[in-house]
């Protein structure tokens, strides 16, 4: 067969009767590519004798060196059976787990797909996969059953021990779409109960339950596969051959006078061939006889390969070929490869392009058989039933089912991803011959350079020698030479035109029309997943057309398409127009769409259901430029990367990291790989992402490390601790016993008493639930603080009033008596989980709940320098002492604030000798004033801030200066200190961030998941079997520290089997102190003087603590004796 | 003093001598290498791992013990323990090139976790990661100075970053209020020191809210309160004006 023209391909499209739109779907290694360089053989796209080997719709170079495929990609093959000609779109999917997103985009797409099973490996975690996948679309599956070579060379199966081995295969393909049609009605079944019990709650109790489940009602014969169906090719792509059994029925039918009907039905199955009375009987096996396939089909191949390859008889080889009427070129025949020979026979005997096109053709459905069950499905969203759709939608229903390609018709597009190719491989840009005229223009062109620059010479020659002039005019008489670099350089300059252009990526939209005919430049809306149909309809007008410009609708644009191509595997046609069921590519739409969108030039087209991805995004890596300078063209680089694909996810983190999430670690491979190469050009380095933790305190415990009751034996080292630490703080700091830190300034005219205590868990929930809310509270204190006001809704009063007394209710006992109304400040930034509770006596402050209070006492008013403490708290909210990261769950309550302020009157003579400082200044003229007006100032505010004016505050708050800096600065300091201080004083515990990990894995590999989960410090939470498989469903929660590595390790050990999804749920204490050593007399027989068990905690803060630069309490060298010796002088 | 000869010559491997002046004389001990440091960090807690032998010399090489007479004279004890500990924490001695080497990469980094917690890139108004910084630093190849604190690094650190790559401290945000009368008059000096103004009103008084370098806060600190002689405000609305929250891509 020759090669296709485009005309016809596009004379084929108006045709969707005979347009068969399929993916072909399988496990890793299961022979899809080299299957689809076969049909693409058949079209004489590439040599048939490459076809295997070529891997042509693996495009990538990762791709042929790794020998995966790690995209989908379309082809558009002609086929013609039975004089009726067929389109072919056929889209080729990867098989490896990482890149299921692809796969879901290639089935969205089609009315069929092939299944390919490798007749060695039968069905693998991935071929289950597919066929949930394309269940779960609604297509219709063929099988092919691949690799038969390898039971006959590898495994050395006889043809009996095949036949038994073949049908295994199908009984176990067959096993997993019985069981997700049982699970699909056992689905079906209980929301019919749940209805039924919704209506009719009043008669449970004679209620009969119904043990039959609805199955044996629902009839699903034609959902498996059997060769008898017509829907299984028995194949070995790579040697080019394949057959259905109607082949087989239709060639004996003729040799042997039965009647193919009757061999159709008896050809697979329990079958055998009574030779004497000619007869075909039943039950083969019982009878030990052969079975009528092995005798028919099998024995034949069986012999060719003992014939070719095993025996190499030239002899027999000649006689099989002469009975097949097979000829083969004497170039093959002689080749010394015998598989040579053996596919040259067989791509002539049993074509495999042939086979499957056939079954293709005669067993998939057409754009026109769309079931109306499928139609329904892509069109709701959601939960939402069809019935509820608004009118107009339904109606497009029926243009769905049609397909046709009339003008009139509505136009319906889904873009199913969008993907990256160069420019030079658009044919705008392909290099073409040059027509007459174009070279007459260029000579013209390169013809008057020369004259010009001829001109130029002459006149700066002019002045010169004569003699050069002479030569000047040698050189004009031979053109030829000058003219040929000349035009080199009006090329090089094109070509450099070329590379600009070549820089820009350009997206391409790889999409379906379902409906009506799509034009190149015609005006469409572009609807988002969001789009709501109904509203979209409220708001047009009746009767608009794309024409008007009416972007109004939420999430929902106008545009015009771009050019349109025709998808030929590496390269691309450009057409006009391309009608209803056809695959096509859509260019310049990558301002619309990002990843998936739905096109149409009707606005009551709903949106179509977002594509269900079988692999979540759950490997985070940072990503980083090498070179700093190039962050910006990493941001643009990793949109782009977004955009190309559909499964990764790119994000800038608080920290200023620039995340990646990739299904896997090959997906991840390749998406650096594209970013290197394609979307950033820059080097780019790619690291384990930050994990953040929070700090926190907690009771002290009651129990020792072995579980012993803390009884008398600990007090002596608890003693000793304390007077250790005593000795660690600085002069200006006390802590008392019960935890109370008493701190001065560094100019010793304030102390603070803080005290750290741990925050009730459900509290801290409620404060990290509600941080929103807070920060409204916040605006409005600072508002009501500068004497202004602000509004607030009645709806977020009452949500404010509903939390202080769900805190109310949570903070109960003799240690929070009325604590919730004391609240200070939230922290840190003012919204954390984090709570500063005032418990000073005689400090009566304006609550933080004074928008909830109709009015405001008047004998509330701030203290001088209120902010500064609430400033020292949010800097010691913000970083704690263990490692510098936020806190989270404590209480620090203020219980002593006392100021010595210098410059009250009464202590007037006083103030001098405490604050030499001053008197220094004092002596500065300017100073002296400003001195004393401050005094004024100082005593106007004492006077003052008992009457509630803020003015006088705020002065004072600034005016005060001495050499330690202004004093607000140092009581920030010193509160922050106190905070610290009292934090550490009680027992420390680092909070780890964790993931709620949810697990499908089998029977068989559970044992390995929780292997993994354990050695990862997981905790499973629950497990249950999912009803009508055998799919255990796994809950488990997971450290964010250990996730790092642990999709790609769970799915090496389970082979596969489990796939793991990973969701960050919340903060939890890590129940081990990052300080802990041996103190009592079990602790030390348990773990010895130094505790060399691991401490996880330790292990987190210490990691925390190198990353950032601080202080890890580390030994250069463990032993001192275990170094190196060195020689002296060496 | 014998002879020194190969076979009598005997090398002191792996030997850290630390010396201290008492009373006119010079002690020494032997330790062992690289653990005088965590010794004095308080890292190491066990003496027998510091010291190679508690007695205390005159001279470690030549193997001169001190005479007890002078120990009690300078120490005022004969607890040679006692003594090896006054010595470890006060005397000097060569750090040696681990020591050295731990300490300015610890340096090193506290300097890189200073200039990304300070900075953030002017464009996204997002910070930089520490690592980023770090590959930054080595890129201008900065060498770290053990006699100068880590932050008066970080702001030479970033001075000479920005020459390279596009990052900026971070804006301290402020809110002053002040009286009408020199509100005018005060606004004009303020003005070159201020980076962005992002609302300003002016009735009775004038409120702005502007974005400053941290490094301006002083000078304006000093000119609101000189000038209005106390009756202008200021205060701190963020400390670092950045980006809060994940943003997706797209």
């Amino acid at each position: 067969m020759g090669h296709t023209s485009l005309d016809k391909i596009i004379a084929l499209q108006n045709k969707p009767a005979n347009i068969r739109n399929l993916c072909i779907l399988a496990h890793v290694d299961h022979g899809k590519t080299t299957l689809a360089d076969c049909l693409v053989a058949s079209n004489g796209i590439i040599s048939s004798r490459l076809a295997g080997k070529l891997r042509y719709l693996d495009s990538r170079e990762d791709e042929q060196i790794r020998g995966i495929t790690m995209k989908s990609s379309a082809i558009s093959l002609h086929y013609s059976v039975g004089g009726e000609d067929y389109l072919i779109n056929l889209i080729d999917s990867p098989g490896h787990v990482d890149f299921s997103s692809e796969v879901s985009t290639a089935v969205r797409l089609c009315d069929g797909a092939i299944v390919i099973v490798d007749a060695v490996e039968g069905v693998c975690p991935q071929t289950q996969a597919v066929l949930r996948q394309a269940w779960l679309e609604n297509i219709r599956p063929v099988l092919v059953i691949n690799k038969i070579d390898r039971l006959i060379g590898e495994l050395k199966l006889t043809s009996q021990e095949a036949y038994t081995h073949l049908q295994k295969i199908l009984e176990q393909v067959n096993a997993v779409t019985g069981s997700l049609f049982t699970s699909k009605v056992l689905e079906e079944r209980a929301e019919k109960d749940s209805e039924v019990r919704e209506a009719g709650g009043g008669d449970n109790g004679e209620q009969v339950y119904d043990w039959s489940a609805g199955l044996e009602e629902s009839d699903d014969s034609d959902l498996y596969f059997s060769p008898d169906q017509g829907n299984v090719v028995f194949a070995s792509a790579i040697d080019g051959w394949g057959f259905s059994i109607h082949q087989f029925a239709h060639m004996y039918s003729q040799k042997m006078g039965i009647r193919s009907e009757v061999l159709l039905k008896t050809l697979w199955g329990d079958f055998y061939l009574n030779a004497k009375a000619k007869k075909i009987m039943k039950g083969a096996q019982s009878k030990g006889k052969k079975p009528l396939f092995v005798q028919l089909v099998l024995d034949n191949i069986w012999s060719l390969y003992d014939a070719v390859v095993l025996k190499r008889d030239k002899e027999k080889v000649e006689k099989v070929m002469s009975s097949l009427g097979v000829k083969v070129a004497a170039r093959d025949s002689r080749h010394s490869d015998p598989r040579v020979l053996l596919s040259a026979i067989c791509s002539q005997w049993l074509p495999v392009s042939q086979a499957v096109l056939t079954m293709v053709c005669n067993r998939l459905p057409s754009p026109l058989d769309m079931a109306a069950e499928r139609v329904e499905k892509l069109m709701c969203v959601g939960a939402r039933r069809f019935d509820c759709l608004p009118e107009k939608t339904q109606e497009l229903k029926r243009a769905f089912l049609e397909c046709k390609s009339d003008t009139s018709a509505p136009v319906v597009v889904f873009v199913s991803k969008m993907f990256a190719v160069d420019s030079k491989a658009l044919p705008q840009n392909k290099q073409r011959p040059l027509t007459q005229e174009e070279m007459a223009q260029r000579r013209e062109l390169a013809r008057q350079r020369h004259a010009e620059k001829l001109a130029a010479s002459q006149a700066a020659d002019a002045p010169a020698q004569p003699l050069s002039q002479g030569r000047s005019a040698t050189d004009s008489d031979h053109p030829g030479p000058d003219v040929l670099p000349d035009h080199g350089e009006a090329m090089t300059l094109k070509a450099n035109k070329v590379d600009e252009e070549e820089g820009k990526e350009h997206f391409i939209a790889f999409a379906r029309v379902y409906s009506g005919v799509v034009r190149k430049g015609q005006k469409v809306f572009v609807l988002g997943p969001k789009y709501d149909p109904a509203e979209g309809l409220k708001k047009l007008p009746e009767g608009c057309s794309t024409a008007d410009d009416l972007c109004t609708v939420p999430h929902m644009a106008c545009c015009s398409l771009g050019s349109l191509y025709l998808l030929m595997g590496r390269e691309l046609e450009e057409l006009e127009e391309v009608p209803a069921g056809n695959v096509l590519g859509i260019g310049g739409m990558e301002d619309w769409i990002l990843k998936s969108a739905t096109i149409s030039t009707s606005p009551a087209c709903p949106p179509f259901t977002p594509l269900n991805f079988e692999a979540t995004p759950i490997v985070r890596v940072a990503i980083e430029p090498k070179h700093p300078s190039e962050m910006p063209k990493l941001v643009r680089g990793m949109k782009l990367l977004n955009q190309a694909d559909p499964c990764a996810e790119v994000l800038i983190q608080e920290t200023g990291e620039h995340v990646l999430v990739t299904a896997g670690e090959v997906h991840l491979q390749r998406c650096l790989d594209d970013l290197r190469e394609r979307f950033a050009k820059i080097e780019i380095s790619a690291s384990k992402p930050i994990i953040p933790f929070r700090e926190t305190i907690v009771r002290p415990p009651k129990v020792d490390m072995v579980n012993e009751e803390l009884g008398k034996q600990q007090k002596v080292a608890v003693i000793r601790q304390v007077k250790e630490e005593q000795s660690k703080y600085p002069e200006t700091v006390q802590v008392d016993s019960t935890g109370l830190v008493t701190l001065t300034t560094a100019n010793r005219m304030a102390t603070i008493g803080v005290r750290a205590i741990p925050l009730p868990e459900e509290v801290t929930q409620l404060l990290e639930a509600n941080s929103d809310l807070i920060r409204t509270m916040e605006l409005f204190n600072l508002s009501m603080k500068e004497g202004k006001t602000l509004e607030i809704n009645q709806k977020t009063l009452e949500s404010i009033q509903d939390l202080k007394r769900k805190l109310e209710s949570y903070m109960q006992g003799r240690k929070w008596r009325s604590a919730v109304n004391r609240i200070w400040s939230f922290g840190p930034r003012r919204y954390g989980p984090n709570i500063l509770v005032n418990n000073l006596e005689g400090y009566r402050r304006p609550s933080v709940w004074q928008c909830l209070e109709k009015e405001r006492s008047r004998a509330e008013t701030y203290r001088e320098f209120d902010n500064s403490i609430v400033s020292g708290f949010q800097l010691a909210t913000l970083s704690g002492p263990m490692c510098e990261e936020p806190l989270m769950g404590v209480c620090f309550s203020l219980e002593k604030w006392d100021m010595k302020l210098p410059r009250q009157p009464s202590e007037g003579d006083r103030v001098s000798p405490d604050d030499p400082a001053r008197l220094d200044r004092s002596g500065d003229g300017v100073y002296g004033q400003t001195s004393d007006q401050e005094a004024q100032g100082g005593s106007e505010s004492e006077s003052v801030v008992p009457t509630g004016s803020s003015e006088g505050k705020r002065r004072n708050n600034s005016s005060l200066v001495d050499c330690y800096g202004p004093f607000s600065g140092q009581l920030i300091a010193a509160m922050k200190e106190a905070c610290r201080y009292a934090f550490q004083a009680k027992p420390q515990r680092l909070m780890a961030a964790m993931y709620t990990c949810e697990i499908m894995a089998t029977a068989e590999v559970l044992g390995r998941v929780y292997g993994v989960l354990s050695k990862r410090e997981g905790r499973v939470l629950q497990e249950e079997m999912k009803e009508g498989t055998e799919v255990f469903i796994i809950k488990a929660v997971l450290p964010v520290a250990e996730s790092f590595g642990f999709a790609d390790e769970i799915r090496k050990r389970t082979s596969g089997l489990a796939s793991p999804q990973l969701i960050f749920s919340h903060w939890e204490v890590i129940s081990s102190d990052p300080f802990w050593v041996p103190t009592t007399e079990e602790e030390y027989l348990h773990f010895g003087e130094k505790a060399d068990s691991i401490n996880q905690a330790l292990k987190y803060m210490n990691g925390v603590r190198r990353r950032k630069g601080l202080y890890v309490e580390e030994k250069i060298v463990e032993h001192a004796e275990k170094q190196r010796t060195l020689g002296k002088n060496k | 003093m014998s002879i020194f000869t190969p076979t009598n010559q005997i090398r002191l491997t792996n030997v850290a001598v630390v010396r201290m002046k008492k009373g006119g004389k010079r002690f020494e001990i032997a330790c062992y290498k690289n653990k005088v440091m965590s010794w004095r960090s308080g890292a190491e807690k066990d003496l027998d791992e510091v010291l190679q032998t508690n007695t205390v010399f005159i001279n470690v090489s030549k193997g001169q013990v001190a005479k007890k007479e002078d120990l009690s004279k300078a120490f005022g004890t004969e607890d040679l323990t006692e003594i090896c500990k006054q010595i470890l924490a006060k005397g000097e001695l060569q750090v040696s090139d681990k020591e050295r080497q731990t300490q300015l990469e610890q340096m090193f980094r506290d300097i890189a976790t200073i200039v990304a917690e300070k900075c953030v890139n002017p464009e996204t108004k997002r910070p930089y990661t520490v690592s980023l910084i770090e590959r930054a630093m080595k890129d201008i190849h900065y060498s770290v100075k053990a006699n100068k604190s880590t932050k008066q690094q970080a702001l030479e650190v970033i001075r000479q970053l920005k020459e390279t790559m596009q990052i900026q401290r971070a804006h301290m945000r402020l809110r002053f209020i002040l009286p009408a009368k020199e509100g005018k008059r005060l606004k004009e000096k303020l003005k070159p020191l201020l980076k962005v103004v992002e609302s300003e009103d002016f009735d009775e008084q004038l409120e702005m809210v502007c974005l400053i370098d941290p490094g301006c806060f002083r000078e304006i600190d000093e000119l609101i309160r000189c000038e209005t002689k106390g009756k202008g405000t200021l205060e701190v609305l963020s400390l670092k004006d950045v980006e809060e929250g994940d943003e997706k891509l797209e």
